[in-house]
């Protein structure tokens, strides 16, 4: 058999995503407990840090390293280094954001102790990738993107842990600068670029497209990296029309990807595409858009709390509505290779589809974006009553989204 | 019946998962060939990367053992040539309209 073939570690990656939905349930449901702090833009309080970092760290960190345990030896073709190692991470790092979470919402003054577990535990995985990646015998512009990806979400460790040092020993650089620094790494450097490297796989598998040519790949994300540097310089250096060069450049590089999307999605077999993986589709377009809004945003000098919302509707409705799209696609192709694999070819086996049950997708996924809509309107009109109805109908709707997760393991 | 014969009914078996879509009539085979009691199969996948091929290769192995004049399987996935759509079947891309 020819080399090419890659071994997958379906539990390893299960183990990430499964405990990840328990992360985005509880984020929510402190969200939702405390309203009263969000309405008046109190975001920086211990219980909000504990839900932030439960929804960023003990979600979608932990999901993407799951995704990318299954992902990258067949996106890449090549083994995990060590699946052993593997566990060992995800024992450490959900130790860590467990520990970081507690002490953020109790005694953010001890946070660098639970920090200290995290960044062990991502710096376990990337270890674990450097290996992997290492092995890879013939790189490709995926690679490219992944280690990009992967250098954002080291460079996020080291501004987050000079973070919770400036918290626990008092100030040693400026801590504006590194917070933004640290969002900015995070949100578009580790997220955007890893989930944008994904997407040029994803798309044209999900949607069998044949005869595109993604020929704005190399040019998106060098405008986007060239974005990046502008606003780090900005932040740095206090210069607004560095931070409106940046915001440009981001949006540009953005839309280059989306118009390599497009012409996937024309030159696509599929002509019915599943619910989630539209769901997923969608936050690109809202991605464009708010990436789009920042720069108009950066051109009128706004204030903390229009560029709060605007965070806020980047990590929910493109970072966060792309990894439960996609994840919808994806879990269902790990249960299926854990409980079919060795009946292939033997006898009769499921579908993919019918692992998935699409009638409540649409129920759900409205509810999400209404939920967004509504909880930015009761943010602005500081409408306390409007932000319990529409933080509760997140936290409903992400509990609902977790039982469907459930209910393909079920099958 | 051939052996060949018999190892190309087989492989209508083998469902691609995630279209629900056999492999003969995706157009994923490219060549079987058997000697004496040995068959190799000569295979690509739509995509390279695709998350299911190891589940298929298997699939393709374990159809064609079933075959009892069959003693030995070799499956050789490449990627070149990359597979196209114009090698789907009619009946294949009528399914697909419909997935």
């Amino acid at each position: 058999m020819n080399n090419s073939f890659s071994h997958v570690n379906i539990k390893l990656a299960l183990a990430f995503i499964l405990t990840s939905l328990l992360g985005l349930v509880a984020s929510q449901f402190i969200l939702f407990w405390n309203s009263e702090w969000l309405i008046h833009g109190y975001f920086r309080i211990p219980s909000l840090w504990m839900a932030f970092h439960l929804l960023i760290l003990g979600f979608a960190v932990m999901v993407v390293m799951g995704a990318m345990y299954q992902m990258i030896p067949v996106v890449l073709l090549t083994p995990i280094w060590n699946e052993r190692f593997g566990f060992y991470q995800y024992i450490i790092t959900i130790s860590g954001i467990l520990i970081l979470s507690i002490q953020l919402g109790l005694k953010p003054s001890i946070a660098f102790y639970g920090g200290a577990i995290t960044i062990i535990g991502i710096l376990m995985f990337l270890f674990q990738m450097y290996l992997t990646i290492k092995a890879q015998k013939q790189k490709n512009r995926i690679t490219g993107l992944v280690v990009g990806a992967l250098t954002f979400l080291f460079l996020t460790i080291i501004a987050g842990f000079l973070l919770a040092w400036n918290i626990g020993n008092g100030e040693i650089l400026r801590h504006e600068s590194i917070f933004s620094s640290h969002l900015l790494f995070g949100l578009t450097g580790w997220f955007t670029l890893l989930i944008i490297g994904f997407s040029y796989k994803l798309v044209p598998m999900f949607s069998l497209a044949h005869g595109f040519s993604m020929r704005w790949i190399k040019k998106a994300y060098f405008i986007y990296l060239l974005g990046m540097f502008f606003l780090i310089l900005s932040f740095w250096m206090n210069d607004s029309t560095l931070s409106q060069i940046g915001w440009l450049l981001l949006w540009i590089g953005f839309t280059l990807f989306l118009l390599d999307i497009r012409e996937m999605l024309a030159k696509r077999l599929r002509r019915q595409l599943d619910r989630s993986f539209r769901f997923a589709l969608m936050a690109i377009y809202f991605g464009s858009v708010i990436h789009f809004l920042a720069f108009i945003v950066s051109l009128m000098k706004a204030n903390a709390v229009i560029w709060g919302v605007l965070i806020y509707l980047y990590i929910m409705t493109w970072i966060i509505f792309s990894i439960l799209g996609y994840l919808k696609k994806i879990v269902p192709v790990l249960w299926w290779t854990l409980k079919y694999d060795k009946k292939i070819g033997k006898e009769q086996v499921p579908a993919l589809k019918d692992l998935i049950n699409e009638k409540n997708d649409i129920i759900i996924y409205c509810s999400f974006l209404i939920g967004i809509v509504g909880t930015v309107i009761a943010f602005l009109t500081e409408n306390i009553l409007l932000m319990q109805v529409f933080q509760g109908l997140l936290f409903v709707s992400i509990v609902l989204y977790g039982i469907t997760i459930i209910q393909i393991l079920r099958k | 019946m051939s052996i060949k014969d018999k190892v190309e009914a087989a492989l209508y078996e083998v469902i691609d998962p995630e279209l629900n879509i056999n492999i003969m009539d995706l157009g994923l085979v490219y060549d079987i060939s058997v000697e004496s009691k040995n068959v190799s199969i000569r295979m690509t996948l739509t995509t390279p990367g695709c998350p299911l091929h190891a589940t298929i290769v298997t699939g393709v192995k374990t159809a064609i053992e079933k075959v009892n004049e069959v003693e030995n399987v070799e499956v050789d996935l490449v990627w070149t040539p990359a597979w196209s759509p114009a090698n789907m079947s009619d009946y294949a891309r009528v399914q697909l309209m419909h997935r």
